[in-house]
C-alpha cells in the first residue's frame, strides 16, 4: 500500500458530475422547460396551501348573487341590491300569474330566497373577481379548490400506477420465463378492455363516489403503459454488459435488479410518471364531469365544467373560462416539462 | 404464416378467459347485489327476493359464472335490466350510428395527422415548427369537454351553421348533416396529440443512414421524403391508428353524449349511470374480442408493409 | 503534396474546415484546414483514427453532412471541374452526386432502406437518374449485381437488405454507387466490421472496378495495412489535421511525421514479437534511434507447465422456435477441448460466427452449457450449484469487448472497483478497500482521481483499464479477454497489449484471448486455437500455427491478412 494511494484514498470526489447532475444543467439551459417548471411548481403550491385551508377555504359559501358577473365587467342589471328583493320579487311573481292573483306568493318568495341561501338581512356582492355560478359560489376559489382536487388525484393516481407497472415491469423483463408469462397475460387482459371502458365499468359496479376511489380507480387500471416500458427496459438491460459483468463478479439477483439496473431506467419512469399525471388529471375531469368522480360535496373542474354547460346558454361563460383556463395552463405546463425532462434526460437530435 | 394465425389464436384463449374472469369478478363480486339498485326505495324483502331470483343472482357463484359463460357464448346476454330492451339488439343497433361518425373521423384526422406532421418535420427548428408544436400542445390541454360544449354553442346555436344534436333516420341525412359537426369536434381534438406522435416517427426516420445514402444517389429531396421516408413511418403510424381502434369505439362516448347520437357509447354512458349490468358486461365482452382480433389485425398488416418482421 | 500539373487532378481540396454545434455553448472543430489532391484515375488513401476528421471531410465534398449541426467555415474550398462544391447551387450539387461524385459508407445495413428490395433501390439510381426505362434498367440493375459479385443476380434483384450478409449487403451498396459511372467514388471504411476474409473480397472488388472504370478513389479508412494494397497517395490524419501526404512508398519506408511512424509500428508485426509494442508516446518529434530495436519475447509451451483449466468436449446449443409446434436447434459450440496451462495465453481466433465469444461466455457460466466440463483444480466449474459456484467466481473472469457498455454509467469508478471487493469480503472495511482500489487505478495507468469519477468522462481505453482493474480486485487466476481491444484504435490497443502483459509476467495470471485479429493474436498467444461454426478446426503452438497451417481454414483466414503487415 503506498502512502500516495492512501492519501488520495482520502480525498476522493473532486467535481465530478454524475449523470443525474448532468441531466439538470441540461434541463437548466431550456429555457422553456425552466418556465414550465416554474409554474408547475407555482401549481403544487396552490395546491399545498389550499389542502391546509389558507385559501379557499371557504369556496362553499354563497357570497354573491345567482351568476355574479365578474369584477371586470360591472354588476348585472337584473340582480338588483338584495334590499329590494322581496317586494319586489312578491310583484313579479303576482304578475306570472294571468291576473289571478296568489295569495301566498309572498310566503313562496320568502322560502325559496331562503332555499337559495338568501336572507333578506345579509348583503350579497353584485360582482366576484372571477364570477360567481348559480348560487352566487365564488368561482375563482372553486378554481382554486378543483385544482388541488385535480392535481392531487392526478399525482396519486400516477404514483400508483408508476409504481405498480415498474414493479411488475421489473420482474417481468428481468426473470422471463414464466414469470414473464404470467404478467404478460395480466397485461393482455387489462389492455383487450379499452381503458375509458374499463374505468367506467368499475365505476359503474362501484357505484361510490369520491377522491379515493377515483385514483384507485385510475391507478389500477393505468399501470399497462409503464410496465410495457419498464419491462422492454429491462429485458435490454439485463442482457448488457455491465449487468453482465455483475454477475459474474458475484453480485446476486436482487443486486442486479435494483442496484445496477434501475437507476438506469429510473429516467424512462419519471418520463412516464410525468406523462401519466396529464393523463389522469384529464381522466378525472372527464370521470367527474359525467357524475362517476369525485364526490357532490368536493368540487373539481370536471364538475365546474358540468355546471358550465348550462350556463353557457343564459350567456354565463365564465365559470367554463375560468376551469378552462385553469385546467389548460397547468396542463400545457406539465407537457412542456414533459417534453424538457425527456430531452434531458435522453438528449437526441431534435 | 398460418402457423402464426392458428399460434396468435390460439393464445387468445387465456386472455379470453381472463377477461371473463375480469368482467365476472367485477360485475358480480365487487358489483354486489343489484337489487337493492333495482327496487329503488321499496324495501319490501319479497321483492327484492323475486328481483333477485329473476336475474339469476341468488345462485352460488360458480353457477353464474357458467350461466355468464353460455351467454358469451350464444350472444345472448338477456334483457338490459332499465329498457327491457335485448341487449344484443341495443348492440346491433347501436353500432351503426357510432360508426358513421368513427369511420370519417378515423380517416380525415389520420390524413389531416400525416400531412401536417410530415410538413413540420420537414421544416424542423424553424419558427413554424415551434409554433404548430407550442399550438399542438396547448391544444392537447384543452379538455374536450370544452371543445364540445364551446363549438355547439358558437358554431351550432349561435351561428347555426350545423344541428346542435340528434340523428336522423336516413343515413345520407345523417353522414351529412348530423354527423359532420362531431367529426369536426373529433378531428380537432385528436389532430394536436396525432401530430406531435407524427411529426416524431418521421423525425426519426429522418436522421437514419439511409437517407443519407438516398441523397449520395442523387435523389431529390421530395422523392426523398414521399417515398423513402413516409414509406418507413407509415410503419409505427399504421401500428398505432390500429391499437387505437377498439378505443376509439368507446372513446367517442363523449362526443355521442353531447350530440345525442344514439351510438354505443353513449349506450355505455346511460347504462353505467342506470347501473345497467347486462349491458355493461356484454359491451366489455365484446369489445375484448373485437380487441384482440384487431391486434391480430395489425400484426399481420404490421408484416405485409415491415418485411424485416419476421412472424415466429 | 504530389499534384503534377492541375490538369490531371480531378478533385482538389484546399483548406477545408468543419465546426459541429454540440450543444448551445460548446461548438467542435472536426477538420481545420486540410488540402490535398486526388488526382484522375488515382487512389488516394485517408487514413486516421476515431475522431481525426476523415469521413467528415468525406461528407463536405459531397455535402451531405448533418445541416443542423455542421458548418463548413468560409474560405474552405472544394475544387471539381473548376468548380467550386462549396458554391455551387443544391441543384447543381444534386446533379453530380452519384453521376460525377458518388459514396459509399461504412454500415451496409443501416444505409440500405429496409423497407424497398435491392432491385428498386439499384434500379431508383437508373430511373431517376439515367432516365433508363423500367424494363432496360431491371437487365442493367442485374448485369450490375453480377459486376460487384452477387451470385445468381437474377433471384437475388428481389431480395430485401436484411436477407443478405454484410460482405453481399456492401456490394449491393457498391452496385448503386458506380450504377451510373462516377468518376470518383468515395469510400468511407468500406470493410470496417466485415469479416476478414469477407474484407480482402471486398477490397478486390473496388480495386478492380476502380481499374476497369478508371475511376478516382478517395478510400478512408483507419487501417493504415489495407492501403498499402490499394492506394497510389496516402493522407494521414490527426485530430482534424493532416500529418503527413505522400505515396505509398514513402509513407511506408520513410515516414517522416513522428504520428505516422507510430501509427506503422504500434500495430503488432507477424514476423516478430517484440517484449513491448511502441506506444505513440515513444515517438518524440525527432527520429528516435532504436525504439524498435526491442528483445523479442518468446512463446510457446515446453510441456511441463501446470494446467490450470481443462475444458473436454464443452458443446452450447441454442433452441430457436421454427414453425408452429418444431423447434430448431442451433448449435453455437461443438465439442471444444483444450488445456490452459498457468502463467500461459491461448489464443481463440475466428470470424464472427465462430463461436468463440460463446465458448468464453460458457467458461464464466452466463450461458447453461449443454453438455462437456471445464476442470478447474480438479472440479467441473459448469455444473457446481450456484452457491459452490460463488467460490470459484473471483478465480475466473471476464473482461468484455465493449468499453462503453461494461461499466455501469450511473456508478462512479470507486463503487465499481468496490463491489467486487464487498461481495467476496476482500478487505477489512472501507477505507481499506479504498487503499486496495487507488493501488490497482494506479496500477493499470489511471491518475488517482479516477476513483470519484464517472465512466462518461473516460476515453474507450480507460473504460477498458477499469473493466481490467476490476477484475484484479478479486486476484484471479484466469482472465478471459473476449475481443476486449478491437473496439480501440491501434495506438490505445498498443498500450492495452502492453499493459495486460506486464499484468501477466506479476501476476501470473492464465489467458484466454480472444479475438478475430489475427496478428494481435499472434503476438498476445503462446497457444492458438482456430474456430470455425463451432468446432476448434486447429490446434497447437503459435508460431506453428501461424508458419504451418495445415487445416484449409486456417489457411484461408491467414492468407487474408493484409500484406503490408506480413513482411
Amino acid at each position: 500500500m503506498s502512502a500516495q494511494a492512501a492519501a488520495f484514498a482520502a480525498g476522493a470526489h473532486a467535481g465530478s458530475r454524475g449523470l443525474w447532475m448532468l441531466a439538470w444543467l441540461r434541463f437548466c439551459r431550456d429555457r422553456v422547460g425552466l418556465v414550465s417548471l416554474i409554474v408547475v411548481a407555482a401549481y403544487f403550491a396552490v395546491v399545498a396551501a389550499s389542502g391546509m385551508g389558507w385559501i379557499a377555504d371557504e369556496w362553499s359559501k354563497e357570497v354573491g348573487v345567482s351568476y355574479a358577473p365578474p369584477g371586470a365587467m360591472g354588476p348585472d342589471a337584473s340582480s338588483a341590491a338584495p334590499a329590494g328583493a322581496a317586494p319586489q320579487a312578491r310583484a313579479e311573481v303576482a304578475q306570472d300569474d294571468s291576473g289571478i292573483a296568489d295569495p301566498i306568493a309572498g310566503e313562496i318568495a320568502e322560502i325559496r330566497k331562503g332555499l337559495a341561501g338568501i336572507s333578506p338581512s345579509e348583503t350579497r356582492a353584485a360582482t366576484l373577481p372571477f364570477g360567481g355560478d348559480k348560487w352566487g359560489r365564488d368561482v375563482l376559489q372553486k378554481a382554486v379548490k378543483g385544482t388541488q382536487t385535480s392535481v392531487l388525484v392526478g399525482l396519486a393516481a400516477a404514483l400508483l400506477a408508476a409504481f405498480l407497472g415498474t414493479l411488475f415491469g421489473a420482474q417481468a423483463g428481468y426473470h422471463g420465463g414464466w414469470v414473464d408469462d404470467f404478467f404478460n397475460w395480466f397485461y393482455s387482459v387489462f389492455t383487450s378492455i379499452p381503458y375509458l371502458l374499463l374505468i367506467l365499468a368499475i365505476a359503474a359496479v362501484l357505484n361510490q363516489k369520491g377522491t379515493g376511489t377515483v385514483i384507485l380507480i385510475l391507478g389500477l387500471t393505468g399501470w399497462t403503459g409503464i410496465f410495457r416500458l419498464v419491462r422492454a427496459e429491462y429485458m435490454k438491460h439485463k442482457v448488457r454488459e455491465y449487468v453482465r459483468a455483475a454477475d459474474v463478479i458475484g453480485a446476486s439477483d436482487a443486486r442486479r435488479m435494483f442496484a445496477h439496473i434501475l437507476p438506469n431506467v429510473s429516467h424512462v419512469v419519471l418520463v412516464q410518471l410525468s406523462l401519466h399525471v396529464v393523463l389522469f388529471i384529464k381522466s378525472e375531469v372527464v370521470l367527474s364531469f359525467l357524475g362517476f368522480g369525485v364526490g357532490v360535496d368536493t368540487v373539481s373542474w370536471g364538475s365546474m365544467l358540468n355546471e358550465a354547460q348550462n350556463e353557457l346558454i343564459l350567456g354565463k361563460w365564465w365559470q367554463l373560462a375560468a376551469a378552462t383556463a385553469a385546467m389548460a395552463v397547468l396542463v400545457t405546463a406539465f407537457s412542456l416539462l414533459t417534453d424538457a425532462l425527456r430531452d434531458a434526460l435522453d438528449p437526441r437530435i431534435k | 404464416m398460418l402457423a402464426y394465425v392458428v399460434r396468435r389464436l390460439w393464445q387468445f384463449v387465456p386472455t379470453m378467459i381472463g377477461v371473463v374472469l375480469l368482467v365476472f369478478f367485477l360485475f358480480s363480486w365487487v358489483g354486489g347485489d343489484p337489487a337493492y339498485l333495482l327496487a329503488g326505495k321499496v324495501s319490501n324483502p319479497e321483492q327484492i327476493e323475486n328481483i333477485r331470483r329473476q336475474l339469476g343472482v341468488d345462485q352460488p357463484y360458480t353457477a353464474q359464472l357458467w350461466i355468464f359463460v353460455k351467454q358469451i357464448a350464444s350472444g345472448d346476454f338477456g334483457a338490459s335490466w332499465s329498457t327491457n330492451e335485448k341487449v344484443s339488439e341495443i348492440l346491433a343497433t347501436r353500432l351503426g350510428p357510432s360508426l358513421t361518425v368513427l369511420v370519417p373521423l378515423l380517416v380525415i384526422s389520420t390524413i389531416l395527422a400525416m400531412a401536417a406532421a410530415m410538413l413540420v418535420a420537414y421544416v424542423r427548428a424553424s419558427i413554424t415548427d415551434r409554433a404548430i408544436m407550442i399550438g399542438c400542445t396547448v391544444g392537447q390541454s384543452i379538455s374536450i369537454l370544452v371543445y364540445i360544449i364551446v363549438s355547439q354553442y358558437v358554431l351550432a346555436y349561435q351561428f347555426g351553421w350545423f344541428p346542435v344534436q340528434g340523428w336522423g333516420n336516413d343515413f345520407s341525412e345523417n353522414l351529412l348533416r348530423y354527423s359532420v359537426l362531431p367529426v369536426i369536434v373529433g378531428v380537432i381534438v385528436s389532430l394536436a396529440p396525432d401530430v406531435r406522435l407524427y411529426r416524431s416517427f418521421f423525425l426519426e426516420e429522418m436522421h437514419q443512414d439511409y437517407v443519407r445514402t438516398a441523397r449520395a444517389k442523387g435523389l431529390s429531396e421530395t422523392r426523398v421524403m414521399w417515398v423513402h421516408v413516409l414509406r418507413n413511418a407509415a410503419i409505427p403510424i399504421v401500428t398505432n391508428v390500429m391499437i387505437q381502434l377498439p378505443g376509439l369505439l368507446v372513446g367517442a362516448f363523449l362526443i355521442e353524449r353531447f350530440f345525442s347520437i344514439p351510438g354505443i357509447g353513449r349506450e355505455v354512458i346511460l347504462a353505467v349511470e342506470r347501473s345497467d349490468f347486462p349491458v355493461l358486461k356484454a359491451v366489455t365482452v365484446y369489445v375484448a374480442i373485437a380487441t384482440m382480433i384487431v391486434n391480430l389485425v395489425a400484426d399481420l398488416l404490421y408484416k405485409a408493409i415491415d418485411p424485416r418482421v419476421e412472424l415466429e | 503534396m504530389t499534384s503534377s500539373g492541375e490538369s490531371t487532378v480531378l478533385l482538389a481540396v484546399r483548406d477545408l474546415a468543419i465546426d459541429f454545434r454540440i450543444d448551445r455553448k460548446t461548438t467542435l472543430t472536426a477538420v481545420r484546414g486540410v488540402s490535398f489532391d486526388i488526382p484522375c484515375r488515382g487512389t488516394v488513401a485517408l487514413v486516421g483514427e476515431s475522431g481525426s476528421g476523415k469521413s467528415a471531410t468525406a461528407l463536405a465534398i459531397l455535402g451531405l453532412l448533418p445541416e443542423e449541426t455542421a458548418t463548413v467555415r468560409p474560405g474552405s474550398r472544394i475544387f471539381y471541374a473548376d468548380r467550386n462544391l462549396l458554391e455551387i447551387t443544391p441543384r447543381e450539387l444534386r446533379a453530380l452526386r452519384g453521376t460525377g461524385i458518388s459514396m459509399v459508407f461504412q454500415e451496409p445495413m443501416s444505409s440500405l432502406n429496409p423497407v424497398f428490395s435491392v432491385g428498386f433501390q439499384l434500379g431508383e439510381v437508373l430511373t431517376k437518374r439515367l432516365r433508363v426505362p423500367a424494363r432496360r434498367a431491371r437487365a442493367r440493375a442485374i448485369e450490375l449485381l453480377r459486376e460487384v459479385g452477387i451470385p445468381q443476380p437474377e433471384s437475388r434483384i428481389g431480395a430485401y437488405p436484411y436477407e443478405l450478409s454484410g460482405g453481399q449487403q456492401q456490394r449491393v451498396m457498391i452496385a448503386m454507387a458506380i450504377a451510373c459511372e462516377p468518376k470518383l467514388l468515395i469510400a468511407d471504411e468500406p470493410t470496417t466490421g466485415l469479416d476478414t476474409t469477407v474484407q480482402k473480397q471486398i477490397l478486390e472488388l473496388i480495386a478492380g472496378l476502380q481499374r476497369r472504370r478508371q475511376m478516382s478513389m478517395l478510400f478512408i479508412t483507419h487501417d493504415l495495412a489495407l492501403v498499402a494494397e490499394i492506394a497510389d497517395h496516402v493522407v494521414v490524419m490527426r485530430d482534424g489535421e493532416i500529418r503527413e501526404q505522400g505515396t505509398v512508398r514513402q509513407i511506408f519506408e520513410t515516414p517522416r511525421d513522428p504520428y505516422t511512424r507510430a501509427l506503422l509500428a504500434c500495430r503488432p508485426p507477424l514476423a516478430r514479437r517484440p517484449r513491448r509494442l511502441p506506444v505513440i508516446d515513444d515517438f518524440p518529434r525527432r527520429p528516435p534511434a532504436g525504439v524498435l530495436d526491442v528483445p523479442e519475447r518468446s512463446r510457446g509451451l515446453l510441456g511441463n507447465e501446470e494446467i490450470v483449466l481443462e475444458v473436454r468436449h464443452l458443446a452450447k446449443s441454442f433452441r430457436l422456435r421454427d414453425g408452429l409446434f418444431r423447434k430448431r436447434e442451433f448449435k453455437a459450440v461443438k465439442d471444444a477441448s483444450f488445456k490452459l496451462a498457468r502463467g500461459k495465453t491461448l489464443g481463440l481466433v475466428g470470424e464472427s460466427g465462430s463461436g468463440k465469444t460463446t465458448l468464453g461466455l460458457l467458461l464464466v457460466r452466463l450461458h447453461k452449457a449443454s453438455s462437456g466440463e471445464a476442470l478447474f483444480e480438479g472440479k467441473d466449474l459448469l455444473s457446481m450449484p450456484p452457491k459452490t459456484a460463488m467460490n470459484y467466481k473471483r478465480r475466473i473472469q471476464i473482461v468484455f469487448q465493449n468499453p462503453y457498455a461494461s461499466l455501469n454509467p450511473r456508478f462512479t469508478v470507486g463503487q465499481i472497483l468496490i463491489e467486487p471487493m464487498k461481495i467476496h469480503a476482500i478487505g477489512a472495511g472501507d477505507q481499506e478497500r479504498r487503499v486496495l482500489a487507488c493501488d490497482l487505478l494506479e496500477k493499470v495507468g489511471l491518475p488517482q482521481a479516477s476513483f470519484g469519477r464517472y465512466p462518461h468522462e473516460f476515453s474507450g481505453g480507460q473504460r477498458q483499464r477499469i473493466a481490467i482493474a476490476r477484475c484484479l480486485t478479486m486476484k484471479p487466476e484466469v482472465l478471459i479477454c473476449d475481443e476486449s481491444v478491437s473496439a480501440l484504435d491501434v495506438s490505445v490497443q498498443a498500450q492495452l497489449l502492453n499493459l495486460l502483459q506486464d499484468l501477466q509476467d506479476e501476476y501470473r495470471m492464465s489467458y484466454i484471448f480472444i479475438s478475430h485479429d489475427l496478428c494481435v493474436v499472434r503476438y498476445m498467444a503462446d497457444e492458438v486455437a482456430v474456430m470455425c461454426e463451432g468446432e476448434i478446426v486447429e490446434a497447437g503452438d503459435s508460431d506453428e500455427i501461424y508458419s504451418n497451417p495445415r487445416h484449409p481454414y486456417t489457411k484461408t483466414l491467414l492468407s487474408s491478412i493484409p500484406r503490408a503487415w506480413r513482411s
